[in-house]
This record gives structure tokens, sequence and C-alpha cells, in this order.
């Protein structure tokens, strides 16, 4: 177990590093440079002055130059200063980051905690109208673009109840209540994507499970249906389902990069797109690479629960 | 003498102009064309007696009118992050939306784009090169510091060379300012570097001229803080979420502001700016024309829209070495009248907009009058462009490129009605929509056939036409080819003529030549929407696009 936990976590590194080169190139090939924004107000600017901008914010050199300098920053906690405020970045992911976090956690809570149930529901009422409505809204869940399910949402409330979340982030350590009130709605944006995959998963697998021989002996020696279902065969079922709320955390954080511009939650995702809009390199470069190691990480930790849940994994 | 116009970037943009409800004009108001007589006089040497209006103490009201309530907090929805709020070298449009409300400049604008004193009370030129601003005494800063001439020397020279998170690349749209030096505790004089008619303008302009204590840099994280002498003093600045003021209460206006808060919150989702303004979440609101149109019926909120200083236009490259069909000014002039404006404005603009000439609508006395435009100048006449694209030998038309800004939607939209309507001379036009800042890298290169672009606000008129003097360093990059001396001297001796009054026909004079010679053929001035709820009172539509109305004019009921 131990030298499974090493080799995926060394697995990591050269994954970053291929990431932290690609990040910094693609920033660098978005067309029209920091440069060309900045002045954009002033077409007849003399070269020498762009120099001189170039050279107040820290762009001059070769990129092999500007990268090392970035990286070898980043690898002591220092990212640089945003091009466009002078803030340093890691305080602006510090103030970010969180938020974030919040949201997606909140999606995944919601994801899990309806998910599940509805695709046990499904599995176990099999071609009943509360699976064809479960499959149905499974379909919709799938096929519904966050940002516009925001949309909606945030029109729905405003128009009915003449009501919105708060516009200004509250955070939950001042006021629990109106920090949920404030992350109910985007939450449940970006949730019903992965509710739906985990509603499906779980359906699948259970289906799976409950025509194994175990479960067939179980029932045959008189155990209880509901002890089946849930002590036997949705513990069993829930093995892939972990793979798959892994994976979902990735798109629920490209979700919440929309979803946090419709609801102006002051998250990574709304911060990356404006510096992508600004072209501020450092704040894009150490975005993404936050994004790509949370997105990493728990891979890392889904694979690893995969080892603890199946051994047979670990062993091969 | 610097020679730089200002933005085509859209974030420059300044809009608005026609305000549905006009900021009440102060006693002892100036007006532009006051202003210019002014000048005039200042220009002979003669005393500018503070414009106007004395003292902040000289606002007697009018008998029997009654004050607007004092009290109150607005929450007011921004399109755009303001990113930093940092007085000096702003980039965006955004940037100065957050930091307008707390800082003022030696001059200012109403409502109407009217110049008027502010910090200064009056001033004196002593020469063509030399200016004494002469300070409103007891006006004191947010941190209760009073304003001296030794704050505008300092002030001065973070406007020639912004600190970071300025940016250097404002210092073109700073006129030639040498430097200022005190005169006294209360005077400041000014120096140029040529004769510059353009610094009234600028130092009314406050996105780039405000008026700071000496050494706030040192004191204050400027991209966060701030300490000014205007309506409002911050509270706090939180990037990508809001900007939160209160009211200035040593406000040197008495009586004003009438608001006790404001607060500035960033939603650059138009629908949640929507659904916000329905569920009374802010009091108003920018919008699109659709948008505002589907809250016109809602009884709580009420619709303003203006006409605003940004403006489309056609803009060609005539280069040395090139032989385009558009080298012919028969051709442009076939062109020009090729473009059915009206029709731009009814399809992209729902029928809101104007003709603009190559200075918009509204700005001041400058512009070419709305008859001059729609019935001679930029007259849709079809046989008239078929026949000079004969002449030209043209018939059978060519293919060009236009290339035109992804976003904002408008401008791709306003491609495709040109594309449409040039089919009926044989042009054939390939539009390209790109990024902004790919455009404006390109454009500034003059690595184009045919741009659609923008233009904004400007401090003073030199800002549209000084690209067509060969002084310009942008005019030997578009348009090498284009030779028109009368032109030239036009807009050379109105950028040195300090006499207002000598400036409006020579800048009247260039706008008619260009209109004929058309190496960038204007088209329309664009209307802004904002959406505010019923107990905001007195807001209007600005035509520098700053929400001026917010600062003083707004009160709640």
């Amino acid at each position: 177990m131990i030298g499974y936990i090493a080799k995926r976590s060394l697995l990591v590194i050269p994954t970053l590093f291929g990431i932290s080169v690609v990040i910094f190139a693609m920033v660098r090939l978005l067309p029209g440079d920091v440069i060309d924004i900045l002045f954009g107000g002033d077409v007849t600017a003399d070269e020498e002055v762009k120099q001189q901008a170039r050279e107040q914010l820290g762009l001059t050199g070769s990129y092999p130059e500007q990268y090392w300098r970035w990286i070898s920053r980043a690898f002591q906690g220092d990212f640089g200063d945003s091009l466009r405020n002078t803030e340093p970045v890691s305080a602006i992911l510090r103030d970010s980051l969180p938020i974030t976090l919040e949201l997606i956690f909140l999606a995944l809570l919601i994801a899990v905690v309806v998910g599940i149930p509805l695709g046990v529901i499904s599995a176990t009422r099999r071609d009943g109208t509360r699976d064809y409505a479960a499959r149905v809204g499974g379909l919709v869940g799938v096929s519904i673009p966050s940002f516009w399910l925001a949309t909606l949402l945030l029109l729905f409330t405003s128009r009915v109840f003449g009501w919105v979340p708060s516009l200004s982030y509250v955070s939950p350590f001042d006021d629990l209540g109106a920090n949920l009130a404030q992350f109910i709605l985007p939450a449940l944006s970006i949730s019903v994507f992965t509710m739906a995959i985990v509603m499906r998963m779980v359906r699948a697998t259970m289906l799976e499970v409950l025509g194994q021989d175990y479960v067939r002996t179980a029932r045959a020696k008189g155990v209880s249906r509901s002890k089946v279902v849930y002590r036997h065969a949705l513990r069993n079922a829930l093995i892939p389902v972990v793979t798959v709320v892994g994976f979902e955390v990735g798109v629920l954080m490209s979700g919440a990069a929309i979803v946090e511009i419709v609801f102006g939650i002051p998250g990574v995702g709304y911060t990356l797109l404006q510096a992508i809009a600004n072209r501020d390199y450092p704040v894009i470069q150490a975005t993404t690479l936050l994004l790509a190691v949370t997105f990493i990480v728990f891979n890392l930790i889904v694979d690893l629960l995969y080892g603890v849940l199946d051994p047979r994994i670990t062993q091969g | 003498m610097s020679d730089k116009p200002v933005s085509d970037n859209p974030d420059h943009e300044n809009r608005g102009l026609v305000s549905s409800v006009p900021e009440p004009p102060a006693e002892g108001d100036l007006n532009r064309r006051d202003l210019l007589k002014k000048a005039g006089q200042v220009g002979a040497g003669v005393l500018a007696v503070g414009a106007l209006g004395g003292t902040a103490k000289a606002a007697p009201r009018r008998i029997g009118q009654k004050r607007p309530p004092r009290g109150g907090k607005v929450t007011w929805a921004l399109e755009q992050d303001p990113v930093h709020i940092a007085p000096f070298g702003a980039i965006l449009t955004s940037n100065h939306w957050g930091k307008a409300p707390m800082y003022e400049s030696l001059l200012e604008w109403d409502s109407k784009l009217n110049e008027r004193a502010a910090l200064a009370v009056s001033w004196k030129v002593v020469d063509n090169k030399t200016i004494d601003f002469f300070l409103r005494k007891g006006v004191k800063f947010h941190n209760g510091k009073e304003v001296t001439a030794a704050d505008v020397k300092y002030s001065v020279e973070q406007m020639l060379n912004p600190p970071l998170p300025g940016s250097i690349s404002t210092v073109g749209q700073v006129p030639a300012i040498e430097g200022v030096s005190v005169r006294g505790k209360y005077t400041a004089r000014l120096r140029l570097k040529a004769p510059d008619a353009r610094i009234y303008g600028f130092l009314a302009w406050n996105r780039y001229s405000p008026i700071v204590p000496q050494g706030m840099y040192q004191q204050v994280n400027a991209g966060r803080e701030g300490i000014g002498t205007g309506p409002f003093r911050l509270v706090d600045f939180t990037p990508n979420d809001k900007v939160e003021y209160v009211r200035n209460q040593n406000y040197w206006k008495q009586g004003l502001p009438y608001l006790d808060a404001l607060t500035l919150k960033t939603l650059p989702d138009e629908q949640a700016r929507v659904a916000a303004l329905r569920a009374r979440a802010v009091d108003g609101a920018t919008l699109s024309a659709d948008s505002a149109k589907a809250l016109a019926g809602d009884r709580n909120l009420k619709v303003l829209k203006g006409l605003t200083a940004a403006f489309r236009e056609l803009q060609f490259t005539l280069k040395e070495g090139e032989d385009k069909p558009w080298h012919d000014v028969r051709v442009r002039q076939a062109v020009n009248h090729a473009i059915n404006r009206q029709e731009i404005i009814d399809k992209v603009y729902s029928g809101n907009g104007e003709y603009s000439g190559h200075v918009p609508p509204g700005y001041g006395p400058w512009p070419l009058s709305r008859a001059e435009l729609r019935n001679k100048y930029e007259k849709f006449d079809l046989p008239k462009a078929r026949a000079l694209m004969k002449a030209a030998g043209q018939q059978r038309g060519f293919s060009v490129t236009l290339t035109t800004f992804s976003t904002p939607l408008d401008f791709g939209q306003v491609a495709a009605v040109i594309k449409q309507q040039l089919q009926k001379i044989n042009i054939n036009v390939n539009i390209v929509a790109q990024e902004p800042g790919t455009f404006a890298a390109a454009n500034g290169r003059g690595a184009f056939e045919w741009d659609l672009t923008a233009r904004g606000m400007r401090g003073d008129v030199d800002g549209y036409l000084a690209e067509f003097n060969p002084s310009a360093s942008i005019y030997r990059i578009w348009y090498p080819k284009y030779r028109n001396v009368k032109v030239w001297r036009d807009i050379g001796n109105g950028r040195i003529t300090l006499d207002q009054k000598k400036r409006l026909p020579l800048y009247k004079d260039a706008q008619q030549r260009l209109l004929t010679d058309l190496v960038q053929v204007p088209l329309v001035a664009v209307t802004k929407f904002q959406v505010v709820n019923r107990r905001i009172n007195n807001m209007y539509v600005a035509f520098t696009d700053f929400n001026t109305g917010l600062h003083t004019s707004v009160y709640v009921k």
C-alpha cells in the first residue's frame, strides 16, 4: 500500500511540471498581450513607452527566462503581483480560493445527498414511475448548462419572490445562515450535472450488484430487502461513485467559474475570467495552476481511496 | 507637444449624454460656451475670475426651490470590475467608475459637459505657456488636511509619471505640461512646454487629473485606498466585489452629497443585474437596450437613456506603396453615401442612436449639426454612390476585409449591415471579428484594410482630430498618403490657439473637409440605457460615462 501511495504521489511531480509549462505557454499564446491591452487606449504610443511599461511590469526577457522566474518564485510561494492592480497574487487567491472551495463542497454535497438516494430508488423501482422520473431528471441534469440554469434560477427568484442571493460575500464564520442563503442557488446550479451523473452511476451499479449471487443468497437466507440494499448492494455500488465524484470536481470547478460571474461571487473562477480578460498573466498562471493542483489532488485522493476500497487495485 | 489621441478600446469608451433627468446647475455655473468666451479672454491675459462661481458658500438656492432630502443609501451595479482605484494611470473606464466618487480636479464638468471651477476657484494666463491656478480655500481632503498648491504640484507629477498600479500608457492623454511650481499656499503655476489648448479639458476630466494630498502614495496603498476631496469618502474596496463609500461630511459644496452612502457592486452578468434590479438588491445599472425594454413595464423601475460620446466608425488605411481601390477619394465617398446610417440605427440599436461626425453629437459646440450630417455629408444616396464608383472605374466593385471587435456584439451586427449595404455598389466585404486585445494591437500597427472601430470620450476636441495631422505618429501608420494642408493647418492651429472662440471655426472647417476626404467614415453615436429604482431621483445618463449623477445629483425619496 505504501509503495502504491508513493508511486501515485511521485507521478504528481512530472504532471505538475507539464501543467506549469502548458499554462505558461498558453497564457503567452493568447492573442493580444497585456501591453496591447494597456495601450489599447493609445494607438499612437511609442515603442519606447511600451518598453517602459514592459519593464514596469517585469515582462522583459525571453519566455524561458520569464518561465524560470515565475516557477522558481512559485516554489517559494511567491506567485508575483497582479499586472493590473499590483496586489500579490497569493493574497488574491487567499481571498478567493475558500469561496470557490465552499461552493464546490456544497455542490458536491447536494449532488451526493440527492443523487445517491435517487439512484437507489431508481434501481430498486426499476421501470416504475419513479425510475422513469429519475431517469428523465438525469437526462435533463446532464443536458442543462449550469450557467443557463443559474441565470434561470436567478431570474425566477427575482421575478416570483423578489429575492436574489446576497450580492456581497458573507463568510460562513460571520453568518452561516446568510452564507448558505447566498450559496444555495449557485451550488444547486453547478451540482445538477454531477447529481445526474451520480444518480445514473448508482442506478447502474446497483442494478448490477442486485443481480449478483451473493445478494440473492442473502435474500434467500432471509435478510430483509432494505438491509440487502443498503448494507450489501449500496456499499459495493458506491466504489465507482467515489471515482466519478473525484472526476466531477473538475466539472464543478469549470461550472463554478461561470456561475460565480452570474451570481457575482468573488471566487477563483470569477478572478480567473477577469484576469484572462485583462491578460493578467501572473493571476492567470497562478489561478490555473491552483485549479490544476486541486484537480490532481482530488484525483490522487480518489486513487488512494479506490485502493483502500478495493485492495485488488494496489496489488495489481 | 504630445500628439496622442485617446482610446480605440471599447474599455475606454465613455458613453452617454442626453440626460433624462439632468443635474440642476449650481448658481454661478459656467457652461462650455461661456467658458470658451472666458478662455478667449484668458488667452489675452485677462484674469479668469473663477469661473464661476466663487466660493462654496456662494450657492444660494432659488426662492421656492425645494431642497432634495438628504440621507439614504444607493447600491449601483457596475458591469465591469474597477480592478484598482488608483487615482493616476487608470486604463479601464471601470477604474474611474470605482474611484470617481472620491476624487476631484481643479476644474470639473457638469452633466452637460460644461466646464466649471472645482478645486481651483479661478486662474490667470500669465503667458501662452504659463497659467496660475488659484485654489479654493478651506477645501479639505478626506484625511482632514487642507488642499494646497503643494498637493497640486505633487498630483501633476503623478499625472506625468503614473506610479503602479496605474499605467504609464496613460501619459498620452496628458497635454504638454512641463511642470508645476508653488507660488503660494493657494497658488500653483502650471507651465506648458508649448501653448496647448487641451489643458482646460484635461483638468476637468478627473479621470486623469485628480488632486490628491502630497505623498499619498507613501501613506496608503493607492490601488485599494484613496484620499481625495470628493463628495464620498472610501470605506472599502474589495476587487471583484464592491466599492463602498460614505458621505464626506466636510464636502466643500454645501449640502452635498444628498446620499449617506454609495456602494458600487460589480455584476458583470447582465441577467444578474436584471434580477438584482427586480429584487431591489441594487438601485440602478447599465443594461442593453433589450434588457432595458424588458424592464420598462416594471412599475418599480424607470428607464433612462442618453446619447453617448462613443461612436462607431469605419476606418481605412492609405499606405504608401499600396494601390487599393479606396485610395481614390471617390470610392471612399461612394462608401459613405452607400451606407444607410438610419438603417444601422434601426436594425442594430432598435432606433436609438444618432448620426455622428468625427466629433460626436453632444460634445459641446464642436460637432457639425444634425442637419448638416443627415442632409449633406452623410446623406444616404445610392445613385450618387454608384455614380462615384463608376467615375472611379470601380463599377464592378472589389473585395475587402473588414476587421472589427468580437465584443461588444453590436460591432459585428453593424459590420453585417454595412456588408449588406455595400453589396449594392458591388463591394464584397469579408468580416473578421477579433478579440479586443488583438484588434487593438493590429489597429495600432495599421495591420488592416478596413476596421470597424470606435471612438470614446476625449478631454478636448483635439483628441478627435489630432490623428489627421502628420505630427501624430499614427498618421504615418494609418494614412501617410492622405494630404490636405488645410485640414493639417486647422488641426495644428487649433491645438495651439488658446482663444477658444477662434478654435471653433478651425475645428468645424476641419470636420467638413474630413467628411469630404473621408479617410475615416464616422457612422453612428450609440445610446446608453440605465435602469433605476423609482426611489432614485435626479439620475442621468452621463455623457462621460462616469455615472456622475451618483455623486452629487441623486437623492432618494
